[in-house]
């Protein structure tokens, strides 16, 4: 059968749905995800308490540690789901495009993670008291979630392969989301002053966010292939 | 190429290394003239470069022998990038100590959270994890397929870590000024001499970074006939405990 590009989208789509449902019904990502994000922020909050105006110095420094980091748990789960009961194995044997899978997981991820950010942007406005509802700020988050994913469901694939399991997540995706942390945080800082930046000021920084998420997604599609055949 | 063949090719890389490596102590220890400014302890900058560049060198190697076995999954090529990513990692580590060695004297602090250092730091770790991966892995196969794609994808974030930090200089110019940047300091360094001195420091870097890349051919062939002498152990057991 030759994949069309209609049934690329809805294999994906299709894909997505279904970690949807499943977070519908036993809601274990999200849950986790934000319980972890939480106490991060209580804990650093703590950590921070002699020096109140350090804490919202480097508030959106946090906010992307936070999300980076319950982010690796995010993606083990979703992996998980299909390791459990060889959904996986089930996966691979349909006749459908390996590409579809990696962005039907690359979608349901990134819906997981975006829904995270709301929760946390608003946590942050209230604890740390930035302008962080500015829509640039959100469109800075969006664009370095997908980079962010999109690398992620490519080592999360490896690591739940491996012996470590999901131990091995964080040791091998959060160096290579420095790069990623580096522009997206000072792009975002930008906008926590009383005055908006001009574009030219964060132009560069989002433009590295963006070629961090094509090369990313570029790497993603050409290697999925071979981290999944058995 | 068979074992006693590449045995004599390594005895002759060997020789070869030792010979420019006494060249290369000579040339900077008593060719190149002493700096204005730091005196003897710039003389680690030849060095300091050379191991850098043979960092940057291996990755790269690693990075090519990544593609070739994902498109033919030959052991040949996983061996040479492992070979590669192991003595990178040594060589970067290298070029960090003598940096930071260097650095004390120059800039009055063993540390800087400079672009260049801040890169530095994001490729030791990517390259640290190679390792990891590989160790949690013990299907042969697909240990050389895992560990190819993530040396495409190690060498992709160097890449833009390399963009990204440039972004440092823009935003924070206080923060880093040009003595923050190791090589245009180094290059500020050169330009304060009168044009002879400054040649023959040149012409001392140049025999460095000849000297590192024969060093580290010389190596990777060594690791190469290791892993080969490694495998045919594990052969031997094999057939050992199968009797």
């Amino acid at each position: 059968m030759k994949p069309t590009t209609s049934s690329f989208f809805s294999t994906a789509w299709t894909i997505a749905w279904k970690d949807l449902q499943i977070e519908k019904h036993t809601r274990q990502i999200m849950s986790v995800m934000v319980m972890f994000s939480l106490v991060t922020v209580v804990m650093f909050n703590f950590a921070l308490e002699t020096n109140l105006d350090a804490a919202r110095n480097v508030a959106t420094g946090l906010l992307w540690a936070t999300i980076l980091l319950a982010g690796t748990l995010g993606l083990n789960r979703t992996m998980a789901v299909e390791r459990e009961n060889q959904a996986m194995d089930t996966l691979l044997m349909a006749p459908i495009n390996r590409n579809a899978i990696y962005a039907g997981k690359v979608l349901s991820t990134t819906i997981f993670t975006l829904a995270l950010e709301l929760i946390l942007v608003l946590l942050f406005i209230v604890f740390f008291n930035k302008p962080l509802w500015r829509p640039p700020v959100l469109l800075i988050l969006f664009l370095g979630t997908i980079g962010y994913v999109a690398a992620g469901v490519l080592i999360a694939s490896m690591s739940i392969q491996t012996r470590a399991r999901d131990v091995l997540l964080p040791v091998l995706l959060l160096p290579l989301s420095l790069p990623l942390v580096l522009p997206a945080a000072m792009a975002t800082a930008a906008y926590m002053f009383p005055q908006q930046p001009l574009f030219a000021e964060v132009q560069t920084p989002i433009m590295l966010i963006m070629l961090y998420d094509a090369l990313m997604l570029t790497a993603g599609f050409t290697t999925y292939h071979y981290i999944v055949e058995s | 190429m068979n074992s006693t063949k590449l045995d004599r090719r390594i005895t002759i890389l060997n020789w070869t290394a030792v010979a420019t490596m006494i060249i290369n102590l000579a040339v900077v220890f008593l060719y190149a003239p002493p700096e204005k400014l730091m005196g003897n302890v710039q003389r680690i900058f030849y060095f300091h470069v050379g191991a850098a560049w043979v960092g940057a060198v291996a990755f790269f190697v690693a990075l090519v022998a990544g593609i070739l076995y994902l498109r033919k999954p030959d052991r040949k090529y996983d061996t040479i990038a492992l070979a590669s990513v192991e003595i990178g990692l040594i060589f970067l580590s290298m070029a960090t100590v003598a940096g930071s060695v260097w650095g004390k004297p120059a800039w009055n602090t063993w540390w800087l959270w400079s672009p260049r250092l801040t890169m530095i730091t994001v490729a030791w770790l990517t390259y640290a994890a190679y390792f990891m991966l590989r160790g949690a892995i013990e299907d042969e196969e697909k240990r050389g397929r895992f560990a190819a794609v993530y040396v495409i994808v190690a060498f992709l974030t160097i890449i833009l870590t390399f963009l990204s930090v440039r972004l440092m200089r823009d935003i924070h110019p206080v923060l880093v000024g040009g003595m923050a940047d190791s090589a245009k300091g180094a290059e500020q360094g050169l330009q304060e001499f009168e044009d002879g001195l400054a040649t023959k420091m040149i012409i001392s870097l140049n025999i460095s970074v000849i000297n590192f890349s024969v060093l580290f051919t010389a190596w990777l062939f060594n690791r190469i006939r290791l892993q080969h002498l490694n495998e045919s152990v594990t052969a031997l057991k094999m057939r050992l405990s199968n009797r």
